[in-house]
């Protein structure tokens, strides 16, 4: 973990050139800092944003570069520390001198996350809104970020919270049955607190109805392109990304690697990987390129086969149909421009499968339709009308762990077991919601969270 | 030339002769000061010992070697299993005491134990030499000024630090009726910088047996056959005498109304803070006017006494009003009040002064228990005082304190709630502050324990032998259910220890059907079925909450080194800093539990520490200075 007592720095935007980049010094002494960096006598007014120059100290005063200062005091900043907020010129050097100037003004380098980690220290975010600080500098689609800034703005907290709130008045009145006998009444009826649970158990498992799409747009997917030779796998792989990424020839086998690139496909990040054709052959390199096609296979989320309508299907394809079948795919019938050899229908192997596409690739219009039916086959289930709110695999665990012991509580509940039962399984619920949120979280886990940011968030 | 002991123990009630006696039996010579010989182990309010979570504590107490379980074994009229209807981590037992005889036989044990000099005489000031404890000042006419020293000081004071009683208007300094408070004593404590705070507690009038007219009231009669508190004791012999149950009317809620402003609890006579869960009779009508009645228990107070308790009806209003209210219930109205009730008032020390060995940090040696720690109730007392006497002799002896986690008995949980959070009212046990309630229970509390109070050095050779044969038939027992398989209602086999999840079936009943024979000793069958029952109906829950504990024991193992100064370690807030320097967690389990620290504070902490550990081993402060001078109220 981190030290807390010093003044840190770090350049809080992306590295490269940039119209206008960010230093944040944050810590008791970052106004002092920023007072020495800065020309000029006056201290900087809180929450005002000013023009300034940056001095060299070690070449006699001798500005640096001219800036906006903004000092945002203690508590009510970001780190809930004094800060001070530099926006220079964007050029790495620029940036990199004004930092090393803080540095010898006494500030120290900060590590990656710790300006979060110390918002989380001082009660400014909890577990959950530090996480999602850095799911949102790392979102790459719109949809990621709006997911990840509803869960900063404490959409996720206030459920958890409001769960843990019902939670609480129940276990109280049923520790009061047990710890006051004589009074000679139950706080709650047994018929009470299994309805009470199970209310609880299907607000979260409502939320966790979007949790699998939620991992899909924070996580993103692989999505594998895999055919026998020269069915048009690399065409459909550039038509998807809109730009000539893989060589397309007529030479059969051209692909040997695994290519791959990213696209935002209905704000979901993915990956999208195009494979050797897959077929016997003696070429050693081509035949590696078809074992790794078949091992990305296997870490595929959805797969997308191709078949060529213009020449007969052979046992390659169907062996291809057969291996893929316990996968979610996307059948794409390529060729149709062409004089067809056979019909999806006529394929006992397609037999009722839904997601099959016919089109011809040379054709814009066909790769709208695989775009289409690839966000079908993605968005399982029903599509989202609403953001989903749980994305964290953290979250997604720890809220099925809470789940089961709200199952196992209104079991219990309906089996009349004792007081004493049903509350040892509310409090497994309420252990589990109390690490989510961070009231309640091991030390380990809290390391591991903050190790994800990147410097200067 | 002085007089020395290794440990004077001040005050006889149920702290103080724990302690005593645990002083003594770990081969200490004991002091032991009180005021008459005739007021040992006293139970000035309710005449029974045990109820919810505080029957764990007496069984807990029995189980490392303590006295109060044989004592109320020995001298109790009524013995009951409470919570009867829900499982067994919540049977508690409570009994009703014969009140004088429990104090006699204290008296006894204690005076049978060799090692203890009995002292009566009267406490003036702890005397000190820098931060250490030397003994103390008498005080009492004749020996007033002698000193007696000491190399622990265990005070175990109870109501008597400053007390005052009050009944209605009428207010007198007394620690109890009838007994003078030490006011000496509280100014030498306070003079040391101690955080103190005040807290008010009261009790019922006493009515003369033969003027009540019990045919008008519900018999309430104790178990048969009665369940004893203590591991030792094979069969309770003494009879058996009914309680009695009558509710209060509307002619009650009226008079209490009418004279509320003659209560010192309403009218700011009393500024201590009494416990929630014990209300007086004024609180019960004025805070709960909704309710139509409530419960009001007739309670002998011994079986050749005619003095009864009338439990439920504590109260602080002027006599000629208690008159009126007891002769307002059925069956009262002619009824003699011996002794009215009454709300005492007195000072007690913040016990986060303490460590879980109820040692104080300001002054080494010094051991505090009982109510003086903000606590009420015998048992808590009782548990303390065994603490309390057990550390100060391995302080004596220079071995390290022993403390019992939080999830190993309620005894370390009162020590550690004490100890991390303080008292904002008197602290009672409930079986809600155990966090693995399941794990700890009446019917495992030797399992549990005896080994621990066998290598403190408390637990006889004769407890031991016996407990060894115990465990011995709980293992072979074990063995036996596992192995068997039973017929059920409707005709189906099933594995025995899956029957016996479901909370309908009875291990005894599976005995009586001659499915399974156990190894069961004579007059030990509540102890020895219970615990093989509820292993096995408990099972997943114990696994569950098994591991929970595994997991959490990585930060309670965590020790903070002693004087760790808090205000150098980066990134706490004042106030998180301000609250750990009063605390002084000892671990940082501990240091979670304190209230206001969050665990990101801890995980900063833990890094501070690791930090430290890699550097060098740099010496710590030992003392933190602390920035309060004497006499600053906490804890409101």
């Amino acid at each position: 973990m981190f030290a807390t007592d010093d003044t840190i720095v770090a350049i809080a935007t992306p590295p490269g050139a940039g119209g206008i980049g960010i230093v944040r010094v944050s810590g008791p002494r970052a106004a002092l800092i920023a007072g020495s960096v800065l020309r000029g006598e006056a201290a900087l007014e809180p929450r005002r944003a000013t023009l300034r120059d940056v001095i060299d100290p070690q070449s006699d005063g001798r500005a640096v570069d001219r800036v906006l200062a903004t000092y945002f005091p203690r508590p009510g900043s970001y780190t809930g520390e004094d800060v001070v907020e530099i926006s220079g010129h964007g050029s790495p050097v620029l940036l990199r001198e004004i930092v090393r100037t803080a540095r010898e003004a006494g500030a120290r380098l900060a590590e990656p996350g710790e300006f979060t980690f110390r918002a989380f220290l001082n009660g400014r975010l909890d577990l959950i809104q530090a996480e999602a600080v850095g799911d949102l500098v790392e979102a790459v689609t719109p949809l990621q970020a709006r997911v990840a800034f509803d869960q900063l703005e404490g959409t996720v907290t206030a459920l958890v919270a409001d769960v843990d709130r019902a939670l609480f008045d129940l276990i109280a009145r049923l520790e009061a049955s047990l710890d006051f006998p004589d009074e000679g009444y139950h706080f709650v009826e047994p018929g009470a607190v299994a309805a009470e649970t199970r209310a609880l158990a299907d607000r979260i498992t409502h939320l966790l109805g979007t949790a699998q799409q939620g991992r899909l747009v924070r996580e993103g997917c692989q999505v594998v392109v895999l055919g026998r030779p020269n069915v048009g796998k690399s065409t459909l792989f550039n038509r998807l990304l809109g730009a000539p990424r893989a060589i397309v020839t007529d030479v059969p086998g051209t692909t040997r690697d695994l290519l791959t690139d990213t696209v935002d496909l209905d704000g979901i990040p993915v990956t999208l990987v195009d494979t050797a054709g897959l077929r016997a052959t003696r070429d050693v390199i081509e035949a590696e390129g078809v074992s790794r096609a078949r091992a990305a296979l296997r870490v595929a989320y959805v797969v997308i086969v191709v078949l060529d309508r213009s020449s007969p299907l052979g046992p390659d394809d169907l062996g291809l149909l057969a291996d893929t079948a316990g996968t979610p795919r996307l059948v794409v019938v390529n060729k149709i421009d062409r004089p067809a050899r056979w019909m999806p229908g006529d394929v006992d192997a397609l037999g009722d499968e839904h997601a099959v596409v016919s089109v011809s690739l040379l054709d814009t219009d066909g790769a709208e339709a695989i775009r289409a039916a690839l966000a079908q086959a993605l968005w399982t289930g029903e599509r989202l009308r609403d953001t989903p709110s749980i994305s964290n695999v953290r979250h997604i665990d720890l809220l099925q762990a809470a789940t089961a012991a709200l199952e196992r509580a209104a079991g219990a509940a309906e089996a009349a077991a004792t007081e004493e039962l049903l509350i040892a399984d509310l409090q497994d619920a309420r252990r589990a919601l109390e690490e989510i949120s961070g009231r309640r979280t091991p030390n380990a886990v809290l390391e591991r969270i903050f190790e994800r940011f990147c410097i200067g968030k | 030339m002085t007089t020395h002991f290794d440990i004077i123990v001040v005050g006889a009630g149920h702290a103080g002769c724990e302690a005593a006696h645990a002083a003594a039996r770990l081969g200490c010579s004991v002091g032991l000061c009180t005021l008459s010989d005739e007021t040992v182990a006293l139970m000035p309010c309710n005449p029974a010992v045990g109820g919810t979570a505080k029957g764990h504590l007496v069984r807990e107490i029995d189980a490392l070697g303590g006295l109060m379980a044989r004592a109320i074994d020995a001298t109790g009229i009524q013995f009951k299993l409470l919570n009867r209807s829900r499982g067994p981590a919540v049977w508690s037992p409570r009994a009703q005491a014969d009140k004088r005889c429990y104090g006699a036989w204290m008296r006894d044990a204690l005076r049978r134990q060799p090692g203890i000099e009995w002292i009566l005489e009267r406490v003036g000031k702890v005397v000190v030499d820098g931060s250490r404890v030397k003994g103390i000042e008498l005080e009492s006419d004749g020996r007033a000024g002698e000193r007696l020293s000491c190399d622990a000081l265990v005070v175990t004071t109870g109501t008597f630090l400053n007390g005052v009683i009050h009944v209605g208007p009428d207010r007198w300094p007394a620690g109890r009726a009838g007994e003078p408070p030490s006011e000496t004593l509280a100014s030498s404590l306070k003079a040391h910088g101690f955080a103190w705070g005040r807290l008010k507690t009261g009790t019922p009038p006493r009515l003369d047996r033969r003027s009540l007219d019990f045919t008008r009231f519900e018999e309430d009669l104790g178990d048969h056959p009665p369940v004893p508190f203590s591991f030792l004791t094979d069969g309770i012999t003494r009879p058996s005498v009914p309680c009695h149950l009558l509710y209060t009317n509307d002619r009650v809620r009226e008079l209490v109304r009418a004279n509320i402003d003659r209560s010192p609890l309403y009218n700011g006579q009393i500024s201590g803070i009494g416990p929630r869960y014990c209300p007086s009779l004024e609180d019960k009508i004025m805070r709960f006017p909704d309710r139509e009645r409530h419960h009001v228990f007739l309670e002998p107070e011994g079986l050749d006494v005619d003095e009864i308790y009338v439990n439920g009806y504590s109260m602080s209003l002027p006599s000629d009003v208690q008159t009126a209210l007891v002769h307002a219930l059925p069956g009262l109205e002619d009824a003699v009040l011996l002794r009215p009730g009454y709300a005492v008032e007195y000072d007690f020390i913040q016990p986060t002064e303490l460590a879980r060995s109820l040692e104080t940090g300001r002054l080494d040696g010094l051991f505090l228990a009982g109510q003086i720690n903000g606590t009420s109730g015998y048992e808590e007392a009782a548990a303390q005082g065994l603490l309390a006497g057990i550390n100060a002799a391995r302080r004596v002896r220079r071995e390290s304190p022993f403390v019992l986690r939080r999830d190993e008995a309620y005894v370390g949980i009162l020590a550690d709630d004490l100890t991390t959070t303080g008292c904002l009212e008197p602290y009672r046990m409930f079986t809600s502050r155990a966090e693995h309630r399941l794990l700890l229970r009446i019917d495992n509390a030797d399992l549990r324990l005896t080994p621990r109070g066998r290598d403190v050095g408390l637990v006889s050779d004769a407890r031991w032998e016996r407990f060894e044969a115990r465990r011995e038939r709980f293992e072979q027992n074990m063995r036996r259910v596992r192995r068997t398989t039973i017929t059920l209602g409707d005709g189906t086999r099933a594995r025995a220890s899956r029957a016996l999840r479901r909370p309908d079936t009875r291990l005894a009943d599976f005995v009586a059907a001659g499915e399974l024979s156990l190894c069961v000793a004579d007059g030990q069958d509540h102890v020895d079925m219970a615990s093989v029952e509820t292993e096995f109906r408990y099972a997943g829950y114990l696994e569950r909450q098994v591991k929970v504990v595994a997991r959490a024991r990585r930060d309670e193992g965590r020790a903070i080194p002693r004087g760790l100064p808090f205000d150098s370690v980066p990134g706490l807030s004042r106030e998180v800093v301000q609250r750990l320097t009063e605390v002084r967690p000892e671990t940082l389990g501990q240091a979670q539990r304190v209230p206001g620290v969050t665990p990101a504070a801890v995980a900063v902490i833990g890094a501070y520490m690791g930090r430290m550990g890699r550097m060098s081993r740099a010496p710590l402060r030992e003392d933190t200075d602390r920035g309060d001078g004497p006499g600053n109220q906490r804890g409101r």
